[in-house]
């Protein structure tokens, strides 16, 4: 096999709305890949042509050397697959569900039971193994689900969105888990995510998706530096924002998108040696500065370069279920969780 | 891969999935013998009516009825487990697997069988403690244990159709009063010889009724090869209908998702 994951002008049509349209991408051997965008973007229905859950309406996939849709079971064979919000049986316990994915993928009885509690231990799961599934928080329930995809030893592992929804200290410790099983097994890892910091983290290249389309490629550090000059934020009184909007357009830079609307940004194209010269100007304009911050180059102010928007403020509205076909599916969660609260 | 081996792990966790969620499976077991308890109390003298088959008791004339009725209910409980797997998302990680896709589907209705088998044996045992005679004895009893499994593949071929097509487990669970009516418009609790009108027409030609007067002769007369082959082969045109509209429907959602 040479590369993992090759694409090639895949694209996927439901009805009208072109979700995933020409996307184009390469994951070398070994390699973490973050595939970054906002609730809606395509990411889910790219992870879903490339793990055969859906045929694409254009374009190809190969992955772990097969064909997505000519060569569907070869692709299963070979690949790890822990899909958004843990699709996991409330009323199995985790062992259960681990001898169960591995009889599934053709493993014998007693290999089934060893590598079940191998693996349990291995994501810190052996003391609840026993215990149903209903039972777990939900950073229990990921890493299970991470579990699961490992019974077999892909080649290559899908995470989708593994930690959304998840408090910092069990995101922290599934970042941990990842990296462990791509440096010491060399998995490759193909992961989505809506988070920045997640793809900054792990991943060792990324693609930002926005409206189906890959819109940015390349590892972050290029990323960054590609979008060069620093942001300089500042917040001045809201009788002069106008005029102070207009003036460091005109003689320091080009305007950026503010995480809030109150906020001016700007690229300070001549790097921090400007921020005096702006404050003077600012002063001269009789203008008051409330606040000022420089930041250099982050994943967000590459993706606010590439889309015009910020995703990290885009956040706040996934969080309120609201929007966009991630967003329903996360709300399926949610009722699952009551479900399984019901009969647990 | 051992599809065999996938088959039986699936139907293990069918079965195991649904003897965790009592609430599911406990109205089929009692509604059934509620409806027989108020029908042999209130109806036991209709046993001398002219033209009623000559029955021990009406107990006696409404054991397989009782128990069909629990096993069209169970049947109903695995094509709802479908419909949860596809809401949940566990479904897609079956999909995401190298299983044979009718593999999922058998395992589960090979769960239901099993379930099937346990309830006809739970309903012949509570009917026998009530006094129920069994005139056809163990070999009439064997019958009636595999009719209840064959008839719960049938049902959960029917219900795991439904919950394949809408991916909703309230739609399953809302085709109950089907069922109901099919029992009603049958020979389950009435001899249709003793119905009139366009009610014996309906009853006389429901598959349902055909298949209760043989199991009930192995019950009330006693057995012969005739009517045990006549309830098992009935059950198994009923459960060949059910999986075809069950693969049918699972190629169906296959194909619109793929």
């Amino acid at each position: 096999m040479n590369e993992p994951i090759l694409v090639e002008g895949l694209s996927r049509r439901f009805g009208d709305l072109e979700a995933v349209s020409g996307v184009d991408l390469t994951v070398a051997d070994g390699e973490v890949f973050g595939f970054l965008g906002p609730n809606g973007a395509g990411k889910s229905t790219t992870v879903r042509m490339l793990t055969t859950l859906l045929r694409p309406t254009g374009g190809r996939a190969v992955v772990a050397g097969y064909d997505v849709v000519r060569q569907a079971d070869a692709v299963r064979r070979s690949i790890g697959v822990a899909l958004q919000d843990a699709a996991i049986d409330p009323l199995m316990t985790g062992h259960e569900l681990l001898r169960l994915q591995a009889t599934l993928h053709g493993i014998g009885r007693s290999e089934a039971r060893r590598k079940g509690d191998e693996l349990l231990a291995r994501v810190g799961l052996s003391a609840a193994g026993d215990r149903r599934v209903g039972t777990y928080s939900g950073g229990m329930r990921r890493r299970l689900d991470l579990a699961l995809s490992l019974v077999h030893e892909p080649a290559v592992l899908f995470l989708d969105e593994p930690t959304t929804g998840l408090d910092p200290m069990s995101r922290i410790a599934l970042w941990e888990e990842v990296r462990r099983l791509n440096t010491e097994r060399g998995t490759t890892v193909f992961l989505t995510t809506q988070y920045l910091e997640e793809a900054d983290q792990l991943a060792g290249r990324i693609a930002i998706i926005d409206h189906g389309r890959i819109v940015r490629q390349g590892t972050p550090t290029v990323l960054k530096a590609e979008v060069g000059a620093p942001t300089l934020v500042l917040t001045v009184d809201a009788a002069h924002r106008e005029q102070a909007r207009a003036l460091l357009c005109e003689r320091f830079g080009a305007e950026r998108p503010a995480a809030r609307p109150d906020d001016l940004a700007i690229g300070l194209a001549g790097g921090a040696a400007e921020v005096t010269a702006v404050v003077r100007a600012l002063d001269e304009l009789g203008a008051t500065l409330e606040h000022l911050e420089l930041s250099q180059p982050t994943l967000d102010d590459v993706f606010a370069e590439a889309t015009g928007r910020r995703l990290e403020g885009a956040e706040g509205g996934a969080a309120d279920g609201s929007t966009t076909d991630d967003g329903a599916a996360t709300d399926g969660a949610d009722d699952r969780d009551e479900l399984a609260g019901e009969r647990g | 891969m051992s599809t065999a081996a996938s088959v039986a792990v699936l139907s293990r966790r069918s079965v195991i999935g649904t003897a965790r969620q009592p609430a599911t499976w406990m109205p089929g077991l009692f509604f059934p013998l509620l409806i027989a308890a108020v029908n042999s109390a209130a109806l036991t003298r209709a046993t001398g009516l002219p033209g009623f088959p000559d029955v021990q008791s009406f107990l006696q004339f409404l054991l397989p009825a009782t128990l069909i009725q629990g096993v069209l209910f169970g049947g109903i409980v695995g094509g709802a487990d479908t419909a949860l797997d596809i809401q949940n998302g566990f479904f897609e990680r079956l999909l995401a697997s190298p299983v044979r896709r009718s593999a999922i589907l058998v395992g589960r209705l090979a769960g239901a069988a099993a379930l099937g088998g346990v309830q006809a044996l739970v309903f012949v045992a509570i009917f026998v403690v009530f006094g129920a005679t069994i005139e056809g004895g163990l070999a009439a009893v064997a019958v009636l244990v595999v009719v209840g499994m064959i008839l719960a593949v049938a049902v959960g071929g029917v219900a795991s159709a439904i919950g394949l097509r809408t991916g909703s487990q309230e739609a399953v669970q809302n085709s109950f009063p089907l069922i109901f009516v099919l029992l009603f418009v049958s020979s389950a609790f009435f001899p249709t010889e003793l119905m009139s009108g366009w009610y014996q027409t309906a009853a006389q030609a429901n598959p349902l009724s055909w298949l209760i007067d043989a199991a009930r002769d192995l019950v009330v007369v006693g057995f012969t090869w005739n009517q045990a082959l006549a309830a098992v082969g009935w059950s198994v045109v009923l459960a060949v209908v059910g999986i075809a509209v069950a693969l049918l429907a699972l190629r169906r959602r296959l194909r619109v998702a793929s």
